[in-house]
């Protein structure tokens, strides 16, 4: 015990001048704590996964999971942190886009904690902390960014202060599309019909729709379901599917690098882990003479770190809200917050 | 080596479409080639470049029917997804618009909005309408070209689109001509439109506020 209290208190003399701050996440399925310094060091990941036993996210039942977990979480992630709550400089949640019941128990509990410990209180945007997080552990600087997970798909830039939209879905999104489609055929969500569709032995056509920069999921999912139901194999249906979706990312991706002549392309969200989407992006920049940075798994998916990186990057700037202000925002756009911080 | 020809020039390496520069027959021609893309599937890249091929050979002539100075389409080679068509000679408008005297930039600005309109009217969106795209022959004549994200429609959204982009490069490059440009482009797009454009104006204030479409104008070229 003492000896811990003496590590405390070094690491605490060695990082003088550093702030830590605590971030919620807590947008959809996963409810996750994370507590990063200002020099990028993430001392504590916690995140749990609402996994309904059938079917897809029910809001109400993944909050209420969320406020159950939520005490063990941030317990264990102040313990593994090492540091004490008076220590923290401040509390950062996601403030959106998201599930209205889950963004609403996780500004909840970071409102209390602000309050209670009279530290600031930061709003973060889901998306914006997701970009952030890539920039951080990955290394590239000024990417095009593709952000693909089960309520997003988008591709942004930087440029005039903010990460910009220049293509998004016009329907569900990426991640959306192939969980319902192996929910639906039974096998499960992503990874599944990935898994499956390496078993493929024919290529089934299914509607390609990118419009533009714009891409769209919705016709693509009901013509697969369609195909399924008309007797065509699983494997191939799963094939033709993943390799449709993950080719319109591609193309939309591959018009942003063209347009803004920049060289990085990082990839983050869910569907990030996804090899096969790594695989074809990698084609394309090689073609192009750009580079794909793709984070590591244990921050592809939402997590507590992100916030928590990000509510550093907006501490740096006095970018902090008062508790009257901190409504969430469930339809929040990825363009509304100014990156004050880009370098 | 294309179809008519070897090419003397690549004119633009776009994200989905090579441009080259041909003689043939002593006209001079581009040919808009869809280059095959190795990271999807062969049969889905076959494809999607021969379906657009077809899209945008289609749109530009039917542009052509309502009277919309465009190129004029010599061949198509949906086997190598290649559109063979007129190379207009002239300067990009915005390269031009800057050194231009306020009598013949109300002149052009007006021709670019009748050539809006006619295009609109004619169910057509062009989907990329920027200064890059308008090109300006020594009698001041203006062309639309690079109808690659046209698409046929009637949705009034998609004309305000066009109109928005054209702002929004506007703003970029030549703030200071701005207003004057888009005030007699207008009035010439109410010449063919009527009181449609007020619809259109409508819409274009609601894509404003929603803040979308300003990334487009990151276009390098």
């Amino acid at each position: 015990m003492i000896s811990t209290l003496i590590i405390i208190f070094f690491e605490r003399r060695l990082r003088e001048g550093t702030k830590i701050v605590l971030g919620i996440e807590s947008t959809a399925h996963t409810f996750g704590v994370g507590i990063v310094s200002s020099d990028g060091r993430i001392l504590a990941n916690e995140n749990k996964v609402y996994r309904p036993s059938k079917g897809g996210i029910h809001p109400r039942e993944a909050a209420q999971h969320h406020s159950r977990v939520a005490p063990e979480i941030l317990r264990t992630s102040i313990s593994k942190a090492g540091v004490s709550l008076s220590e923290l400089d401040g509390i950062a949640f996601s403030v959106g886009p998201g599930l209205g019941p889950c963004l609403r128990t996780g500004a909840t509990i970071a409102r209390t904690l602000a309050l209670s410990l009279n530290k600031p209180l930061i709003a973060v945007n889901h998306g914006v902390a997701h970009i952030e997080i890539g920039r951080l552990v990955t290394g590239c600087r000024d990417p095009v960014v593709l952000y693909v997970a089960g309520g997003n798909t988008l591709v942004a830039a930087f440029n005039a202060g903010r990460y910009r939209i220049f293509g998004e879905t016009l329907d569900i999104a990426a991640g959306n599309c192939l969980d319902t489609f192996g929910i639906k055929a039974g096998i499960g969500p992503m990874p599944m019909p990935e898994v499956v569709a390496e078993k493929a032995k024919s290529f089934v056509q299914l509607p390609y729709a990118v419009k533009g920069m714009d891409v769209s999921f919705s016709g693509l999912l009901t013509a697969a379901l369609l195909k399924l139901k008309q007797g065509v194999a699983l494997e191939d249906v799963c094939y033709g599917l993943t390799e449709t979706v993950y080719s319109m990312l591609t193309e939309v991706t591959e018009r942003a690098v063209a347009y803004t002549a920049k060289n990085e392309i990082l990839v983050v969200g869910g569907l990030a882990r996804s090899k096969r989407l790594k695989g074809m992006l990698d084609t394309m920049a090689r073609e192009r003479g750009a580079k794909v940075y793709t984070i590591p798994d244990e921050y592809a998916g939402d997590n507590g770190a992100m916030i928590a990186w990000n509510g550093i990057l907006h501490l740096m700037f006095g970018m902090v809200v008062d508790v009257e202000d901190s409504r969430i925002k469930p339809r929040m756009r990825i363009d509304e917050t100014e990156v004050r911080w880009f370098r | 080596m294309l179809r008519l020809g070897e090419p003397t020039a690549i004119i633009r390496l776009g994200a989905e479409a090579t441009i080259y520069a041909l003689n043939w027959n002593g006209m001079e021609l581009i040919a808009k080639r869809r280059v095959p893309k190795s990271y999807r599937h062969p049969l889905l890249d076959k494809e999607i470049r021969m379906q657009r091929t077809v899209s945008e050979a289609r749109i530009i002539s039917e542009a052509k029917k309502y009277g919309v100075a465009c190129p004029v389409i010599i061949l198509v080679d949906l086997e190598d997804a290649t559109i063979y068509m007129q190379r207009i000679r002239g300067i990009e408008a915005r390269d031009i618009i800057g050194n231009l005297n306020q009598e013949d930039l109300s002149k052009l600005a007006r021709r670019v909005g009748v050539l809006t309109g006619m295009l609109h009217n004619g169910g057509i969106a062009h989907g990329d309408l920027t200064l890059s795209n308008v090109i300006v022959d020594e009698q001041m004549n203006p062309y639309l070209v690079d109808f690659g994200l046209a698409t046929f429609t009637k949705d009034i959204e998609e004309f305000a689109v066009d109109i928005h982009l054209l702002d929004r490069s506007l703003q970029s490059t030549h703030y200071n001509v701005k207003d004057g440009f888009m005030q007699c482009f207008l009035e010439g797009y109410r010449t063919v439109m009527g009181d449609m454009l007020n619809d259109v104006l409508k819409k274009v204030k609601d894509i404003e506020s929603r803040g979308r479409y300003v990334e487009r104008e990151m276009r390098k070229r």
